[in-house]
């Protein structure tokens, strides 16, 4: 295994996504940078409409009118060819695409794939999940069961129509493998007759069934209670292994993303304002936003009489009047007149894969 | 009773299947089974497309271009009982014979008890093709017309050219109920896939596709079809102009259909499953056909249903106005044409027979759509 070759996957660099609407022009993300390598988790975090899901459908050019990627670019390393000797990559730049041309399509789903916060309403209500299932086999024409030491057969069988038969074969196996019950029934089910645990895997088995070489999950547990949470999270986590495959897992959930992830940004306000590995992060937060967040996350024994839960000052920036320099001074208790209201912070190195964004870490 | 046993045996779910829950259409069948009102709806629409589309020449007891002297004549008496007092199991029809009047010079006709001709189901009459192939000369009832070639059975009389008027009206409504049917289709296939198109892309196309509906709208309907139907060359073979018929009927009722599924994809396609649809590498035509338009479809069945008659109606009206179907071609528009005069009211009244047909036609067809706009819903309530 190529474990420990990090091989980059996705590489966002400089990224802006604006909203041109009336009020005026709001900045969804705002020259944000980051990799995502090849079989490796990127937590994503960050509260409600800092930018994180902008910057997952911008990865797949689906950005929402009157939505527009005005700066940057997201390089794509596709792997063209994979033989036993080595891979060629070809550098595909995602932005630069029609975003209904003929690449994009094989690319979302194919080698992209992406599962949605509200696993209620991601089912077409007319199709089974086997129909949901078959509609993702066949639009990349190919047979993703990968048996076992079946590899000689799965090189002829790629690219090749499937028959009825097969597909539902394909599709039960898929359900299997997300941890169904009674994959062979269920195969026939539609949307209304699943539990939403049930369609959240649907969901995953539909994103995993063309083997993609990376899967965004924007907020796929959010709308399931805990427990279920916990097996869809095992259940990513066992798949992502058995198929080298890259997660881009966006979340507001710290428990969950300590859990995921092996490397984790911060966003807040369409700028990533913190990057660390996933230890360093929880045992040693930098900037003042990230320790602000995890002081918020309630901890088991240390309650004490009359105390309230941690919480962030203040109040998200008005999107159209976003505060000059930080954007995070008018909330930050560590606030510095004079430098923070002036000066945008720059991305500074602070450790071993450590990045901040913040006064404080910068010689002014 | 090994039969009734078994069929017991079989019809018994297995404790299995119960478990799965049913599915929507399985739900709407159930709740429609349950209206008697649009059952019997369908059930009349069923038997008038039978019968009026597939084997009106089985039906009819004569050919449509049959004559015979017995013109205007009114509608022949079936008969159980002779003049003497005796039953017949069999129904017969008595002799006609023609009388003039020399002063108003108008025609009557008197029954001539003594010569008695019994009906017979399954006769041999006019040679004709069942389905346009299947050579055969039977009908489903009439007299022995070569046992008795004077013999006429017109049960709803017959008209200035001796033509027996049910068989008209049997003929007449295959051409009116299939314009009903096609154009629908056709107003179906320009509606939803408008549409869909407009509420989809929106911007521009949204904008010509509405405006255009707008301005088709904004024309009052007779003139417009007046105008088109106009616009038909006259030298044009029949079947011809009624297929440019039924392009020009759907061609001016698509807009309020399109406007309807537009508004319905305008809701549709701020769902997920759209967005989840797409990030698996649908394409546009896939997410507007595949995932948005079944979507629709419960509202359309009904609309479509409810829009037939008016289909139909029109069809009717126009052919009436001389400007949509015309003889030779029998539709239920000329039949009424034909009936239109106070000449013919007064002196061929059973010409009129046609209404009720129209009139059942429709109300089926009313019966069934709100039937159906009910059981679609099979939550509500």
């Amino acid at each position: 295994m190529s474990e420990n070759l990090v091989e980059p996957l996705i590489e966002v660099k400089d990224l802006r996504v604006e909203f041109d609407v009336r009020a005026g022009i709001v900045k969804a993300v705002d020259g944000l940078n980051l990799t995502i390598h090849r079989g490796k988790t990127l937590g994503v975090i960050g509260e409600s409409g800092c930018g994180k899901s902008m910057t997952a459908r911008a990865i797949l050019n689906m950005i929402p009118k009157p939505g527009k990627i005005t700066n940057g670019k997201i390089l794509y390393h596709r792997r063209v060819q994979s033989n036993g000797h080595g891979n060629i990559d070809d550098v595909v730049e995602l932005t630069q695409l029609d975003p209904d041309g003929k690449i994009i399509r094989e690319i979302r789903g194919g080698e992209i794939g992406m599962i949605f916060q509200e696993p209620m309403s991601s089912l077409t209500p007319v199709y089974t999940a086997g129909t949901h299932i078959n509609e993702a086999v066949s639009l990349h024409h190919l047979t993703p069961v990968r048996k076992i030491g079946d590899q000689l057969a799965e090189q002829v069988m790629a690219h090749q129509k499937v028959t009825k038969e097969e597909a539902r074969e394909i599709g039960i196996d898929m359900l299997r493998r997300v941890g169904i019950p009674k994959p062979n029934e269920r195969v026939d089910s539609y949307p209304h007759q699943l539990s939403g645990g049930q369609r959240q895997r649907v969901m995953i088995a539909i994103a995993l069934s063309c083997e993609p070489a990376m899967l965004i999950a924007d907020e796929p547990t959010t709308a399931l209670d805990v427990s279920i949470e916990a097996q869809i999270l095992d259940i990513m986590r066992d798949l992502q292994n058995s198929v080298n495959m890259a997660i881009m897992f966006i979340t507001h959930n710290l428990g969950v993303i300590a859990s995921m992830a092996e490397e984790i940004v911060v966003m807040y306000m369409g700028k990533a304002v913190e990057q660390a590995k996933v230890v360093e992060l929880f045992k040693d937060a930098k900037h003042p936003y990230t320790q602000a967040l995890l002081r918020s996350i309630p901890k088991l024994g240390e309650k004490q009489e009359g105390s309230r839960l941690a919480s962030i000052s203040g109040m998200t920036p008005d999107p159209f009047n976003l505060p000059t320099g930080c954007v995070f001074h008018p909330r930050c208790p560590m606030f510095m007149p004079g430098k923070c209201d002036k000066i945008v912070p720059k991305w500074t190195k602070v450790g071993e894969d450590h990045w901040v964004s913040c006064l404080l870490y910068e010689e002014v | 009773m090994a039969v009734v046993e078994q069929t017991k045996t079989l019809s018994t779910p297995s404790p299995k299947k119960q478990q799965v829950s049913q599915s929507y259409w399985s739900l709407v069948w159930w709740k429609f089974k349950r209206n008697r009102v649009a059952v019997l709806g369908g059930i009349l629409l069923l038997a008038s497309y039978i019968t009026f589309v597939l084997i009106p020449e089985l039906v009819a007891p004569y050919d449509l271009n049959h004559t015979s002297d017995f013109t205007e004549a009114p509608p022949t008496g079936i008969h159980f009982v002779d003049a003497d007092g005796k039953f017949h199991a069999r129904p017969f029809v008595y002799g006609m014979e023609q009388k003039l009047d020399f002063k108003t010079r108008a025609r009557t006709y008197v029954e001539d008890t003594t010569k008695v001709y019994p009906i017979y189901f399954i006769v041999k009459g006019d040679a004709y093709k069942l389905f346009g192939f299947i050579p055969m000369n039977l009908h489903l009832f009439g007299v022995d017309q070569e046992a008795n070639p004077d013999a006429v059975i017109l049960v709803m009389g017959s008209d200035a050219l001796g033509r027996d008027w049910f068989t008209r009206v049997l003929y007449g409504g295959r051409l009116s109920l299939m314009i009903g049917l096609i154009g629908q289709i056709l107003t179906l296939f320009f509606g939803m896939v408008l549409g869909v198109m407009s509420g989809f892309y929106g911007g521009t196309t949204d904008q010509i596709i509405q405006r255009t509906t707008e301005f088709i709208s904004a024309i009052p309907e007779i003139p417009l079809f007046m105008a088109l139907a106009a616009a038909i060359p006259q030298f044009w073979p029949q079947l011809a102009v009624y297929f440019m018929l039924t392009i020009i009927l759907s061609f001016v009722r698509w807009g309020g259909l399109a406007r309807q599924v537009r508004g319905m994809i305008l809701s549709l396609r701020e769902r997920e499953y759209v967005l989840a649809a797409k990030s698996a590498g649908a394409s546009n035509s896939r997410l507007m056909f595949r995932h948005l338009l079944p979507g629709t479809m419960s509202h359309v069945i009904v609309i479509a249903t409810l829009a037939i008659p008016g289909m139909i109606l029109a069809e009717t009206a126009l052919s009436w106005l001389g400007l949509g179907i015309r003889p030779p071609l029998t539709s239920w528009g000329t039949l009424l044409q034909d009936a239109a005069t106070v000449r013919a009211i007064h002196n061929t009244p059973w010409e009129l027979w046609t209404v009720p047909f129209i009139l059942l036609t429709i109300l089926a067809y009313n019966m069934l759509g709100d039937g159906l706009r009910d059981a679609l819903d099979p939550y509500a309530r």
